[in-house]
Formats: C-alpha cells, structure tokens, sequence
C-alpha cells in the first residue's frame, strides 16, 4: 500500500474547509429535496418483483394460476356438531351467506342457481347438439320396443305416487329418459370433488359441512382493503354462526394479512430492539455528541436513495424498499472509519480524509460490486434493489468522506475508547488454533447443510391457516391443487374446439371425478352442426316414426292418449337451436360457465382442470404440447421452477459477486499474502455461516443466499479497513470501526434471526452466523497472521 | 223479451248463489278453530281414494291406498292399487318400495327437491300447520262449516305448475277430508279421505 497522498477527498476537505456553510447547506438542501421526492414514490405491493422477466413463462404462469376458479374466492366452510341435521346446516348457511351480504364483502354464494324448469328445457334442446355416434347407437337401444314398455310403465306407475305431478312434464317431454346422457356428462362439471348438493346448497359428502363462497373485488395484494374485508367476514361469521356450528374461513386475503402481520410484528420487534441495540453500541463507544452524525448518515442515506427511486421510477416495489432500506440502515461502516479517525486526530484533517478515503473506497467499490452484480438479475424487484442499494452506497461514501470529516472534533488527547482496543490482542497461536479448529468443525458441518430451494419455504403459513387448509382439504377435496390447461383461440368458438381436442385426449384415462371440463356439455358450434345433422339423420332413418308408433301403441295399454308424447317425438323431427354460453348460464349454470370460460383481450380461454400430481402433469406436457393454443400450468410445477429459477439467479451472482471482489481485493493489494489476509473474514463468515447451519440442521433457503452475498459485501469491508490499516502503520481506529460497524449491523439485520417470518429469519440467522463470525476473525486472526506473515 | 227473462233468472240465480260460494279472506277464528282443533290429534289413520285427471290420459286414474301419521314427523303413505307402492317419512330420513319392482331405498328428504316439498304439504296438512299454510298460500274461506279453503300459492315457483288447491275438512275440523290440486294446464288430482281414525294407536313398526 502507497502512502495516503492528498487525494480527491483530502482536497475536497480543503476546499470546504472555509466554505462549511455552504457544504452543510447543500446537504440539507439535497436531504431535504430527497424527502420531498421520496414522497411522490408509489408503492407496487404485488409480486411481479418476483417474477422472473426473462421472457420465460413464469410470469404468464403466474397470472394464469390466478385465474383458477377458486384462487379468486373467499370461502367458508360451515361445520356442524350434529351431522345428521341437514336442514339446520342449511339454514345456518343462509343465515351466514345473509350476514355477508349484509356485510357487503361481495357476491354470496351457497349452492348453484335453482336448476328448475329451464334447466329440464336446456336437457331437452342439449340432446341433438351432443350426441355423438356412440350417443345414438345407446339411443337405439333405450327405444327398443320392450324398453319403451318399461319405461312407460314405470312412468305411470311414478305418477300415482304424489310426487307423481312433477314427473308428468318430463314423462311428456322425455319419455324414454334420453336426457340421462346429458345428466352423465354433469359429472366432468364437478369442481368440489367432495360435494353434492342438499336443497341446492353445497353440503360435503359426509353431511358435515355446508360450502360458502365469495366473489369479491378486493384484490389480495392490499392488506389494508384485505384486512377490512375479512373484519367483516369475521364480524358475520361472530354474529351469524350459531352454536353447534364452526365456521373455517380460508382466502388469499387470509395469507396476505398473516404475512403482514407477521412483517409488521418482527420490524417492530426487531426495531425495537435495534435500537436499543445500536444506541447502547454507540453510547458505549462513540461516547461524544459528534457520534450523533454518524448515526445520521444512513438515515440520510435512505433519505436520498428513495428520492432518487423515485425520479427514476416512480413505481417502486414494496420489497426494494423494505429489504433495501434494511441494508443501507447498515451502511455506517464508512461513516464510523472516519470518525475514529477523526476523533483521534493528531493529523491534518485533510490528511486523514485521505488516508481513511482509500480503504473506505476499496470497501466501498467491493460493496458496490456486489450489489451491481444484482443489475443483471432476472427479477426486477432485484434490479430495482440494485439501483436504490447503490445509490444509497454511493451516497453513504460522500456524507462520510466530504461531510462528516467536518462535522467529528477530535476527542481530547485524540483518546478513544477502550484504549483503542491496543490491549486486546490475544496469543497468537491460541488465535490461530482456534480459528483452525472452528473453520475445520464449520468446514464439516457445512458438507451437511441441506439446501431447500421451493419457494414454500420462505412463506409464511401460520398454524391456523395450514389447519384450516387440511380441514377444508379433508371435507371438500382438494379445492386449489388442481393443474389448469387452458385452451386458448382468438374467440369463443376455436377455443371451444380446442378445448375439445384436449378433452379428448385426456378423457380416456381421467375419470370425471379427476376431469373437469365444459367440453361434454358445450362443443364448438362446428361441433354442434355436426351432432344435429347426425341426429336428424338417424330419426330420419325411419327410426322417429318407428318409435311413434310404438309409444302410441305401449303408450294405450297404460291408457295414454295419442298426443301424450307430442313434445317429445317434436324433437326427433325438429333441429333445435344450437347450445352456447348465454344458453348454459339461462339454464342454471352460471356459475361454472363463469369459472371455466375467461374472455381477455383479443382472446378466450377455456380452462380445464386435472390433479396436480407432478407425474400426470409431465405426462399432460408431453401429450399437449403438440397442440397450439393449449396452455398447461401447475401450482407446483410453478413453484419448483420459480425456486429453480430464483436460485440460478441468486447463485450466478454469488458466483459473480465472489470473482469480482477478489479481482477488486487483488488489484488493489496485489500480493497473494495480503489478498488472503484481506479475504479471512469473508471465508472465514461464510464457511461458518454454512458450518453452524448444517450442524444445527438449519436448512439453507433462497434468502440465505441472497444473505451470503450481504456478508460477502460487508466482510470483505472489514478485511480491507483492517488490512490497510495494518499496513500503513497497524492504528487501532480500524479494529474499533471494524467492531462497531459489525455490532451495529449484527444490532440491526442479525436481529432479524427473531422475526417469526421465514424470509426475515433467514437474513437475520445468516447475517448473525457470517458476520458474527467475520468480525472477530477480522479483530483477531488477520493480525495473528499480519503479525506472522511480517516475522 | 224472452232472451230478457233468461237473464233475469240467470242474474236471481246468480244473486241466490253468492252468499254460498262467496271468497272471502278466513277469518283468524276459522283457521284458529281448525288448528285448535287439529292440535288435539296425535295420530291419523285413513284408507283414501285418489283420481288424476291428466289430459295426457283418456280416463282417470284411480288409486287406492292408506295413510298413516304420528305426530310430529313421521308419515307413511302406502299406495294399494292399482300398483303397491309407497313411502315412509321420519324426520329428515325417508324410504320407499315398490312391489312389482322390488326394490326398497332409502332416502334423505332434503336432498330430494321433489320429495322435500311434497312431504311439507303432507306434513302441512296432516299438522294443520296454519302458519306455514298461510306463509306459503293466499287462503280464502270457500265455505266455513264444513271449512272448505282455497288456497293459491305465493311463489313464484310453486305458481309456475300448480294453479290452486282445495282443501276440505271434515265437520269437527280435526283433518282433511278432501284435497284438490289444479294444476296451470287444467289438470286436477282430487284425493278423497276415508274411514279416517284419530288417536288410534299405530302399529309401532308402520314407520
């Protein structure tokens, strides 16, 4: 290392030196314009900061999974003491899905809408639009002349008993039971597999349970909208749900609060507690009112970064904020290596400016590295993060090298605290064994830490809503873990077709309770022409006025007139109108229509649902990627290939990170020795990090590496003040700015290891473990070794 | 002047005939007697006599059968001829058979739409549940001893297919001698209710 000459920032303390108000004014000014700026930023509190923009499908997945039909919904699941008792289920039911309405949380339902005599008349009108070949030759064989017999008989004999007068339409309309293959296809329409409908309200298999759902407009990413609406919920809930019965409220908004809270708890916990934390650190060792600039430094420093955020952009992710924010509270390592300095005096002050201004460069350049390898990131709440953490860095650097060298008296006598820490060096060889020793544990123990990359792992479930997930899973089925396949066309009609391509190819090995889909009850209209014309075709056959004949003569032996069947043998002859989405939604069936027909901009997708069983959705992408249009996506696929995705990104710059901070580290110290020296803290915080975790069985997520890289930016700091400050003569001002820049940091993110968050968790414990570690390795071990490498 | 006279006689005769055939709204004595009265029976036992007359038949169809009711929901309505068939209701569960068939099932009333409303007007009925009637039909008072009502559904839905029922009671006002469902398209079901027994004791395993 050359010795400090006069540099840029020395002679910017000069220049200042006799213009001080004018310094201090243009840095109110700049704070106080940055403020000002920081106020028009808008907050985007959605996930998109997440989702890669490569161009890879993930973000496209990622909106298509939100329109699965009951991602949109709030639902309840009413639960009774007394299973038996259907009619008080059913009339608790209706109490609660009043007092929601009441409530005004949105559009209320309890069961599908009242299947009456349209629907029977949709049956009717359905049955030459569907039936297919197979349809027909099963026709064929229910108009047999001894099968129109039976029927017959069985329908006088039904009309004698007295809910004979309900059966006397559909025995004049459908005297043969013909609409029992519409009836069939309903089964691919079941999207509660444990459901069946008691007095047209959802009610569970096993007669526990009534199903409530809610269409509501609050989008899930407000937590402010979403916790007045679940308020709500919960206050109808209290009110209408009487005793005997429990009621599991299970939504998106449920989530999105839990997290909030659970956010909003740790940073009060964990403020708090920094706080006190980096008061009592600065009491004890800054000990003088200029100490007060010090801490000033980074709130300025987030003053300015966010107002710079927010002439760039002035849409700015929730979490650039938050996590950023977080970081550039930490940066006062630069700030605290010039106060030491400064406070011991006994040097020009522009001198000392200078001599601090290299290491703190060099630091700084390292930390800059690092967090501009997150530019080439895929996530742009990353790249955001990137930008608003290096300007921060950027703006840390000159408040400590141009403004605080101004505002630090040195201390009298140029005494610092402790002594400046000359007493505390520890034997050599005890050092070095020690350190020896627990790099070799850490070194094995880190072969055993296990790495989880899904994304799970970092959400916060709490143990109520994982309950009332598995009970709601227990009595209904698996309501959200169904795989989407939509087909797409540029309208209605190609989609439909499309949708029946796919129907057809999966049809033969799902089973209707696995396979949900519109296909079976509504063809394209190519289809349909194809279907009337076929069935006009086969009654034409001779077939309608054999049938005729036969019920008119097994038809007199019960005593029915000759016009009895009129309205049925109307539609062998006639072609009805064909079926479509207005028809099916008059009929009664709006509800699934709604959830399985999804108009966009320019196109319509019709959606079919299927297990999300991850060796059926590898079968499903082979077997349906030859069809274009057709579009599969699967929660879990999803979620594995966002972890995957997530830890390539996050692994390719903790790579990058690593080999551009050791070209920084080796083109500024040149000489193996030193670039190892400098290099201690950060092998020695990340081999123990990995170390501590893997031998307390901690698994190592996706935050973890984000964190790795964090302690790489902030030890490698620490390697390179000790360092330089050993060689230019080994004062104790850096071991103390070390010390208190790294308590200060394990003050405010190690602190984090409390959050009951697991992201947060995951930054606190890492930071703890790395930077924890970094530090007393950066104190000790580089001067036992400086010491050594000198002898 | 003789086409005057037919009219005049036809006005008279007409004028004679209101005060017998006059609808009028029931008054709160009449129902309150009919349920005060009914209030008293615990059990029915009746053979009945029931006629369809469907246009989508030549004749009518007749039936014959028994109907028994036990306080407060237990019901069995058994058909005899032309066909044995029937049901039994018990509380929200229930269980019909057919003899020719011979296949017995059993059932849970709230899950069968059609059978749900037709026990309510059963158990309606049978209860004289004056409350629920008056709740689902606009009653008027036919005739008040014996009581004959007239009773047009309320709802929309119910109106859909049945245009009015006549209900008639017996001279004590203790059950329903007669019912006549009219339907929208004319057709009628007219079930008469004989040898009716009150608070007889019941075979306990007739539910």
């Amino acid at each position: 290392m050359g010795e400090p000459s006069l540099n840029l920032f020395g002679r910017l303390y000069r220049y200042f030196a006799g213009r001080r108000r004018v310094l201090y004014g243009a840095t109110l000014m700049l704070v106080a314009l940055s403020l000002f700026a920081s106020s028009r930023l808008r907050l985007q509190d959605d996930i998109v900061a997440m989702l890669p923009d490569d161009g890879s499908s993930a973000a496209t997945d990622f909106r298509l999974l939100q329109l699965a039909p009951f991602t949109r919904k709030l639902v309840v699941s009413l639960k009774t003491q007394a299973p038996g008792d259907s009619a008080a289920l059913v009339a608790a039911a209706d109490s609660l899905a009043q007092g929601l309405r009441e409530a005004k949380v949105g559009k209320v339902s309890t069961g599908p809408a009242a299947l009456g005599a349209e629907f029977f008349g949709f049956l009717g009108t359905a049955l030459p639009n569907l039936c297919g070949e197979a349809d027909l030759k099963r026709l064929e064989a229910a108009s047999a002349p001894g099968k129109v017999r039976e029927r017959l008989r069985e329908g006088y004999e039904q009309l004698f008993a007295p809910e004979g007068w309900a059966l006397k339409g559909k025995l004049q309309a459908d005297p043969l039971s013909f609409s029992d293959l519409v009836l069939e296809r309903l089964r691919f329409l079941n999207l509660v597999p444990n459901m069946r409908l008691v007095q047209n309200h959802f009610v569970s298999a096993d007669g526990s349970s009534a199903l409530i759902t809610v269409d509501t407009t609050v989008p899930m990413t407000d937590s402010a909208a979403s916790r007045q609406l679940m308020d709500r919920v919960d206050a109808a809930v209290k009110t209408r749900v009487p005793a005997g019965f429990s009621a599991t409220v299970l939504s998106g908004h449920r989530y999105t609060l839990a997290n909030a809270d659970a956010v909003k708890r740790d940073l009060y916990l964990v403020l708090t507690l920094s706080i006190v934390a980096v008061f009592a650190i600065y009491l004890v060792f800054l000990r003088s009112m200029s100490a007060l600039f010090v801490f000033l430094v980074p709130s300025s420093v987030l003053a300015i970064a966010s107002g710079a955020m927010a002439l760039w952009a002035p849409k700015v992710f929730a979490v650039t904020l938050g996590f950023g924010g977080v970081l550039l509270g930490m940066v006062d390592e630069y700030a605290t290596m010039i106060y030491f300095a400064c406070r011991k005096g006994g040097k020009d002050p522009a001198l000392i400016t200078a001599e601090v201004a290299r290491p703190v460069l060099s630091g700084a350049l390292a930390t800059l590295l690092s967090f501009g390898v997150m530019l080439l990131s895929v996530l742009p709440g990353q790249r955001q993060l990137a930008v608003y953490s290096m300007t921060g860095i950027a703006a840390a650097l000159l408040f400590s090298l141009v403004v605080l060298p101004h505002l630090v008296r040195p201390a009298p006598g140029g005494s610092l605290p402790f002594g400046g820490m000359k007493t505390l060096h520890p034997p050599r060889r005890m050092v070095l064994a020690l350190w020896c020793a627990v790099l070799a544990v850490c070194a094995f123990g880190a072969t055993t830490v296990r790495f989880n990359g899904s994304l799970q792992a970092v959400n916060l479930v709490p143990v109520e809503l994982k309950r009332a997930e598995a009970e709601l899973n227990r009595t209904w089925g698996d309501l959200q873990g169904k795989a989407l396949i939509f087909a797409e066309g540029k309208d209605l009609e190609s989609a439909l077709e499309l949708n029946r391509r796919v129907f057809d190819r999966l049809a033969p090995t799902l089973p209707p309770g696995e396979l949900v889909s519109l296909a079976p009850l509504l063809p394209s209209q190519a289809q349909q022409r194809e279907n009337r014309a076929r069935w006009v075709s086969f009654w034409q056959e001779g077939r309608a006025a054999r049938l005729e004949g036969d019920l008119a003569r097994e038809g007199a032996a019960f005593g029915f007139t000759g016009a009895a069947f009129a309205p049925f043998l109307a539609t062998l002859k006639a072609s009805p109108a064909p079926l479509n989405v207005d028809g099916l939604r008059a009929a009664g069936l709006s509800e699934l229509v709604d959830a399985l027909v999804l108009p966009g901009n320019g196109s319509v997708r019709v959606l079919t649902l299927v297990p999300d069983r991850p060796e059926l959705i590898q079968r499903l992408s082979r077997e349906l990627g030859t069809l274009p249009g057709v579009h599969l996506v699967s929660e879990s696929r999803f979620g594995a290939a966002m972890g995957g995705s997530i830890i390539h990104d996050f692994t390719r710059y903790l790579a990058t990170t690593g080999v551009l901070v050791f070209l920084l580290v080796a083109a500024v110290f040149r000489a193996p020795s030193r670039i190892a020296l400098v290099l201690v803290p950060v092998v020695t915080g990340v081999v123990c990090m990995l170390g501590i975790m893997g031998l307390l069985g901690l698994q190592f997520n996706i935050f973890n590496i984000a964190a790795t890289i964090l302690i790489i930016g902030l030890c490698v700091d620490y390697g390179i003040f000790m360092v330089s400050r050993l060689e230019d003569g080994g004062d104790e001002t850096s071991s103390l700015a070390v010390l208190v820049s790294g308590l200060t940091t394990l003050a405010g993110l190690g602190a984090l290891a409390l959050a009951r968050h697991p992201s947060m968790q995951s930054i606190g414990v890492s930071v703890l473990l790395g930077v924890g570690t970094g530090i007393p390795a950066a104190l000790f071990v580089i001067p036992a070794l400086h010491r050594k490498d000198k002898a | 002047m003789k086409r005057l006279l037919f009219l005049c006689c036809l006005l008279c005769l007409l004028l004679c005939a209101l005060p017998l055939y006059a609808e009028t709204q029931p008054s709160p004595q009449l129902l309150d007697t009919l349920e005060k009265n009914a209030g008293s029976v615990r059990t029915l036992s009746s053979d009945f006599v029931q006629e369809k007359h469907l246009s989508m038949f030549k004749n009518p169809m007749t039936s014959k059968g028994r109907l028994y009711f036990s306080k407060p929901d237990q019901l069995r309505w058994e058909l005899t001829a032309p066909v044995a068939s029937g049901f039994v209701l018990k509380g929200d569960r229930g269980r019909r058979w057919h003899e020719r068939t011979g296949r017995t099932e059993s059932f849970q009333i709230s899950q069968e739409p059609i059978m749900k409303l037709v026990s309510e007007q059963l158990f309606a009925w049978a209860r004289s549940d004056f409350a629920w009637i008056k709740k689902e039909y606009r009653v008027t008072v036919l005739q008040e001893s014996p009581a004959l009502l007239r009773l047009e559904p309320r709802s929309a839905a119910t109106a859909g297919f049945l245009h009015h029922l006549l209900i008639g009671f017996s001279a004590d006002g203790r059950y329903v001698k007669s019912v006549e469902l009219h339907e929208k398209d004319g057709d009628f079901t007219r079930i008469r209710f004989l040898n009716t027994a009150v608070n007889k004791a019941l075979p306990a395993d007739i539910f």
